[in-house]
């Protein structure tokens, strides 16, 4: 229960922490868990069924019962493996999963309840009556489950993303990884080594052997300094690989600030590594052997037990026993009684087992139960029959290891049962293209074999690229192979649990058996097995062997154990990347951005887009008031509006007009230079696209646009027509969205605003007409683009200037026809004003309907080949009835609700009744009451009748009338004054 | 000339900078950008006397420089230029071709740095690999979801060519990647 | 996933937008006597193998260049790439 001799900890400094509120100290170099240990802590939470005490069973990443909430306050992070988090002074820890203290939890009552609580009880049990679901079983398991809790506040720390590449990437840097990382990186090679562990050295660290004539950690020190000092090596400590991802890319996170009191720069990093070739050296874990009562706080593997005395100088009780199937665990004993601890027994179930040192050996001997309430006090060794009790605090459990394979299998390669080495190995094909595997993780278990492997593979690794690497002198090393008997587990009455962090026992997975849930698939959906954040490493092979047991095949037979990513749990933080707020995405602001905001424009998001939304004025209560003003003002006098978003496309080339033609259901190629055509783009398959405008501005130039949201998409599609259709074809796209600040001026008085802006050009009706378009000067000789264009019905223009020059442009327009009643509005006001028009947008647009419903049937040539042409000729697409549109309540004071349905008056409001639907709906301050935009059956039919909108969500019907799309103007004659 | 005052991307009056240790990060409102596409059996131009690079690369001549952009499309940027018709003048060096203005499409950041700090800086911010990155090499690719061109101009200078209207943001990106840099 | 484009090398796939089957780049002459029916084909019919595919894939953070790519739908194997225009411009001849 004390600190020993020696180990790798710092002791000249002290670090201070609590658990659950108890002041400790430790060292740097420690761990929580070797730090509790040393402190004689054992029980350090509940399981998480049964709530049965738990203590520390592992000393890395494979801990499957010592889960804590490390930090406090925003910081909690819960479910944190004591074993691999790393001391600092500060650091606050408590205990998960009890109701009450932790020596006296409420809830391990569950214990007694375990009969209830075998495999497949949630399946079984909260299966009716059904209304149970909801209200009653989802709550009460939702309580129950879980291990620790979330601090439900924001994360104050900052999470880092990057991208690396190398040639190789060595995971592990124990004695394999250690030797294929010097052997690669002395070639010239660029190498990644990473490793999980804040100490190089893997389990030569836990070790008390020699390399050479230095002493294990010594010899690390000499490679690491060798490593450090080479250029084209990059050593990542704290960083796990997760997962292995196609054509060598990995996913690693590095642990930057969790060592740290506080955080500095980055909590973590998600490094996206692309390798050339990889290297798995990730050595074993070692497995467990079920017995009664196996889980006792003192109850850990005897390697982790190795690793506590050696590493970190902790030992978890004055008296040890061990209980092993094989030679390891004798090393272990060996190790434990040279290092002065009493070892009280050493079990093996091998008649013919020796002693490596001087403890007392029950050979052909097992463990058969234990005592000891809150930590073990006493083992019950059983010989030919006859128990007896041996004191021990501690036992070590040594069922052999279990090679770390699983990246090796993320390509769902299946490991290969090897009867040698007693365990799964890595298929020598099927897994991820590039990655081998070395030293202990590829069955190279002795430190001589594991340095020599690792050399080895990674010169051929490299000889694959055409990198010589010459094999480094390597130290002598240990190489005794030990000899292991196959024990899975030990038979008996009472429970024997396979897998710690989910409370199965042998019995859960005899019932599995019992219940036919044997393909290994089955057996773990089952019972819970090899689930939650040790994702079964300790249990696995274990539970496969028990089942092969009971079904009374061969391991192989019975199935493999395979693993997805990640190899340990990752934050959500870290995977969301460094951004939150604001910044989570990209935003792009319009180029009058400066100038709306210092307006008081309120923004909306339009997919990336700030745009503005409404210009409210001091004295407007609510949004509709500085709407309905912005929109009056514009049909009174003149509004302007950003409109930069559209997407523009500039399309230059000999046959430029023959490509539109193609790209557009209406003819383009016809228009004439100096004119503007509106443009409907369909799919392939006959259904409206997108909408825009052409401007011919030469022979060979056009400038296209496309809608705001289908920018992207559309440029897409046109490259896709150029490139894949008709390469033919001589033309060149480029988009110029961001390049020209683009301003809408709309309203009567729009002519004589502009005319004060432009520099002697003339805008009388003749010489530029409706749909006409120049390049011109403004402002004293700034190049522009003029086009008379309208979206809102009102005599209309757009004006392009460099986009640098929109935000002066903008403050200008609003300040020189300040007396023709210049207004800035935003696309609350343009959404109105198209309404009102009649004009479609995106949610008539919306990939469902069809030129024809659009009232734009006409427009789609049959003369020319466009995109979509010959689809829109389907019956069913001719047999369309619905048709856009305009729709008004019979009571003015009636909403009309965007979405509702359509039906006669007094027919059933159901599917088959359904006429239509209302796609866009405002307030309209000319009509003075609410309007909409519907796609009705027979529409154009049925203009002046009543129809009703069902709004069943709202449980409300409107009565409306079917009207004109176009509220305003319905000739055109203000769009041609 | 007009009597319009411009803005940067940035928003301001003046392009901004900003210092972190020894990298800095500069908005470059002056270098003009055009479009050049060559049409279908035209011949590769020599605009302003500057050979057009190959896939993946930069090419710089006096005052002007050119980079690949895609097959048979490159951008040339040019010093000082940005208030000029720089569309009309590259037209007039490469007759035959498709030009189109794009100074005001994008927003520039010249980063200058050590080599270590912008190999760091690279790894941080777009998938590429940072040593092979070589000066004279040009490429576009994604950066915090944005579409950026990068060039790298020497050992120690980067360009970062951002969509004018996320300038905001790639700005943010770099200065917040720099920030988390171990920059003396 | 890393593309092997033709002219940039390898690309990682984040790059790229995915269309699917290249048989798109067969689009049927609008003009032609029974192009409905041909046009019914080459929108709703494809090939879905379990195995080697060819697909198209644009570079759209990239060199804006639609390719085409052979690739193993099973394992993900890149077998080739090649730029779509040329494909398209052979098939044409």
């Amino acid at each position: 229960m004390t600190r020993l001799s020696g180990g790798l900890i710092d002791r000249s400094k002290t670090l201070r922490f609590t658990f659950n509120g108890k002041g400790y100290t430790g060292h740097p170099g420690d761990t929580l868990a070797s730090a509790l240990l040393a402190n004689g802590v054992r029980l350090v939470g509940r399981s998480f069924k049964y709530h049965r005490p738990r203590g520390i069973f592992a000393a890395g990443s494979e801990e499957p019962n010592a889960l804590v909430t490390l930090r406090s306050g925003a910081r909690a992070e819960p479910n944190t493996r004591a074993t691999v988090a790393e001391l600092f002074d500060g650091l606050q820890a408590t205990s998960q999963n009890h109701v009450g203290p932790l020596n006296f939890d409420l809830l391990a009552v569950n214990d007694l309840l375990s009969p209830f609580f075998a495999a497949g009880f949630y399946y079984k049990t909260f299966m009716w009556p059904k209304v149970f679901w909801e209200k009653l079983y989802e709550p009460m398991i939702r309580r129950a489950a879980g291990l620790g809790a979330m601090s439900m506040q924001a994360d104050p720390d900052a999470y880092d993303k990057g991208f690396l590449h190398c040639d190789l990437l060595v995971i592990g840097a124990g004695a394999a990884g250690l030797a294929a990382a010097l052997t690669a990186a002395r070639s010239g090679a660029r190498v990644i080594l990473a490793d999980e562990d804040f100490r190089l050295g893997g389990r030569l660290l836990a070790e008390g052997e020699t390399l050479g004539d230095a002493i294990a950690p010594d010899w690390v020190a000499g490679v690491e300094a060798e490593l450090a000092s080479l250029p084209n090596l990059r050593i990542l400590r704290r960083t796990t690989v997760f997962g292995a991802f196609d054509h060598g890319i990995y996913g690693a996170v590095e642990r930057v600030g969790d060592h740290l009191p506080t955080p500095q720069t980055v909590r973590q990093t998600l490094w996206r590594i692309t390798a050339k070739r990889t290297l798995l050296a990730a050595g074993t874990t070692e497995r467990h052997i079920p017995f009664a009562n196996n889980d006792r706080p003192g109850i850990m593997l005897a390697g982790a037990l190795r690793a506590y005395v050696h590493r970190w100088a902790a030992s978890p009780a004055d008296k040890v026993a061990i209980f092993t199937s094989n030679d390891d665990g004798h090393r272990t004993a060996a190790d434990l009684v040279a290092k002065g601890m009493q070892v009280t027994a050493v079990i093996d179930p091998r008649r013919d087992a020796k002693a490596l040192g001087q403890y007392p050996l029950y050979a052909g001997a097992v463990v058969s139960d234990t005592r000891g309430r809150l930590g073990l006090s006493h083992v019950q060794i059983t010989r030919d029959g006859a128990p007896v009790w041996v004191e021990a605090g501690a036992l070590g459990v040594a069922g052999g290891w279990n090679p770390n394979l699983h990246l090796a299998s993320h390509h769902r390669g299946r490991p290969v049962w090897s009867d040698a080495h007693l365990a799964f190995l890595p298929a020598a094909a099927g897994g991820p293209p590039g990655l081998s595997v070395a030293g202990a993780a590829a069955g190279q278990g002795t430190t001589q074999a594991a340095l020599t492997h690792g050399a080895q593979a990674a010169q051929a690794a490299l000889a694959d690229l055409g990198i010589a690497a010459s094999l480094p002198d390597l130290p002598a090393a240990s190489d005794a192979k030990g000899n292991q008997h196959p024990l899975w587990h030990v038979p008996g009455k009472h429970r024997a649990w396979v897998d710690f962090q989910n409370d199965v026992t042998v019995k859960d997975i005899k019932l599995a058996h019992q219940e036919n849930m044997r393909p290994v698939e089955h057996l773990k959906r089952w019972t819970t097995l090899g689930m939650a954040t040790d994702q079964g490493k300790t249990a696995n092979v274990t539970a496969l062997a028990v089942m092969a047991e009971l079904t009374g095949q061969s391991i192989p037979q019975t199935g493999a154990t395979i693993f997805r990513p990640p190899y340990t749990p990752v934050s959500l933080a870290v995977l969301g990347g460094g951004d939150t707020g604001p910044n989570f995405r990209p935003r792009r602001l319009t180029p009058t951005h400066p100038w709306a905001a210092a307006q008081g424009a309120v923004f909306v998001e339009v997919g990336q887009w700030m745009r503005a939304q409404y210009f409210p004025r001091p004295g407007e209560a609510t949004w509709r008031e500085t709407v309905d003003r912005e929109v009056l003002a514009t049909r009174a006098g003149v509004g302007i509006c950003d409109v930069t978003t559209l997407g523009k496309v500039d399309v230059q080339g000999r046959d430029a007009g023959s490509f539109l033609d193609r790209l557009y259901a209406n003819p383009m190629a016809s228009l004439k230079v100096g004119m503007v055509r509106y443009g409907l783009m369909l799919r392939e398959d006959g259904h409206a696209y997108d909408d825009g405008t052409c401007a011919r501005l030469a022979e060979d130039h056009y400038v296209v646009t496309t809608t705001t949201a289908q920018a992207g998409p559309v440029y897409r599609q046109m490259e896709f027509a150029r490139q894949c259709l008709w390469p033919d074809l001589d033309v060149q796209l480029i988009s110029t969205t961001d390049a020209w600040a683009q301003l809408s001026v709309a309203g009567p008085n729009a002519r004589k605003l502009l005319e004060r802006v432009v520099d002697g050009f003339d805008l009388s009706n003749e010489a530029f007409p409706f749909m006409a378009c120049a390049p011109l000067t403004v402002c004293g000789g700034l190049r522009a683009r003029l086009f008379r264009i309208s979206f809102s019905g009102e005599l209309a223009y757009e004006l392009a200037v460099p986009a640098r020059y929109g935000n002066a442009l903008m403050a200008r327009l609003v300040q020189v026809g300040a007396d023709l009643g210049a207004t800035p509005y935003g696309t609350e006001a343009l959404g109105v004003m198209r309404i009102e028009k009649g004009h479609a947008a995106g949610n008539e647009l919306n990939g469902q309907t069809t030129a024809q419903m659009l009232g734009m049937g006409k427009m789609v040539s049959a003369k020319k080949d466009a995109i979509g042409t010959v689809m829109t000729r389907r019956e069913g697409m001719l047999a369309e009835s619905r048709i856009l549109v305009g729709l008004q309540p019979v009571d003015p004071a009636d909403p009309v609700t965007a979405g509702a349905h359509l039906f006669a008056e007094g027919a059933a409001q159901d599917t088959w009744s359904d006429q239509g639907w209302i796609t866009s709906a405002c307030f309209s301050p000319h009509v003075g009451s609410a309007i909409g935009l519907g796609f009705l059956t027979d529409g154009v039919a049925r203009l002046g009748e009543v129809i009703v909108a069902a709004n069943p969500l709202e449980g409300k019907s409107t009565r409306l009338r079917v009207v004109s799309p176009h509220f305003v103007d319905p000739d055109g004659g203000r769009l041609r004054d | 000339m007009t009597d319009l005052s411009p803005i940067s991307a940035l928003g301001h009056a003046v392009p901004q900078a900003v210092r972190i240790g020894t990298l800095t990060i500069t908005e470059n409102a002056g270098l003009a950008l055009a479009s050049l596409a060559l049409r279908q059996g035209g011949g590769a131009p020599q605009p302003f006397g500057l050979p057009l690079p190959g896939p993946g690369g930069w090419a710089n001549a006096g005052a002007t420089s050119a980079f690949w952009t895609g097959p048979g499309a490159w951008m040339i940027e040019a010093d000082g230029r940005a208030e000029d018709d720089f569309a009309s003048a590259l037209k007039a060096e490469a007759p035959g071709c498709s030009v189109a203005e794009q100074t005001d499409g994008w927003a520039v950041f010249e980063i200058a740095a050590s080599v270590a700090t912008l190999e760091a800086l690279l790894e941080k911010l777009v998938n590429i690999d940072a040593s092979r990155f070589v000066p004279g090499s040009a490429l576009r690719t994604g950066l915090e979801h944005m579409s950026v061109f990068l060039i790298r101009r020497t050992e120690g200078q980067l360009a970062l060519w951002a969509m004018r209207s996320a300038a905001g943001s790639a700005f943010h990106a770099i200065e917040a990647a720099a920030r988390r840099l171990d920059v003396a | 996933m890393l593309i092997p484009h033709p002219l940039l090398g390898p690309r990682d796939a984040q790059e790229f937008t995915y269309l699917g089957d290249a048989s798109l780049l067969n689009r049927p002459d609008g003009m032609a006597e029974g192009a409905l029916a041909a046009f019914c084909d080459y929108v709703y019919l494809r090939d879905n193998p379990a195995g080697v595919h060819r697909e198209l894939w644009f570079h759209e953070q990239g060199d804006r260049s639609w390719l085409v790519v052979t690739r193993n739908t099973v394992t993900h194997e890149i077998l080739g790439a090649e730029l779509a225009r040329d494909v398209a411009l052979r098939r044409q001849k």
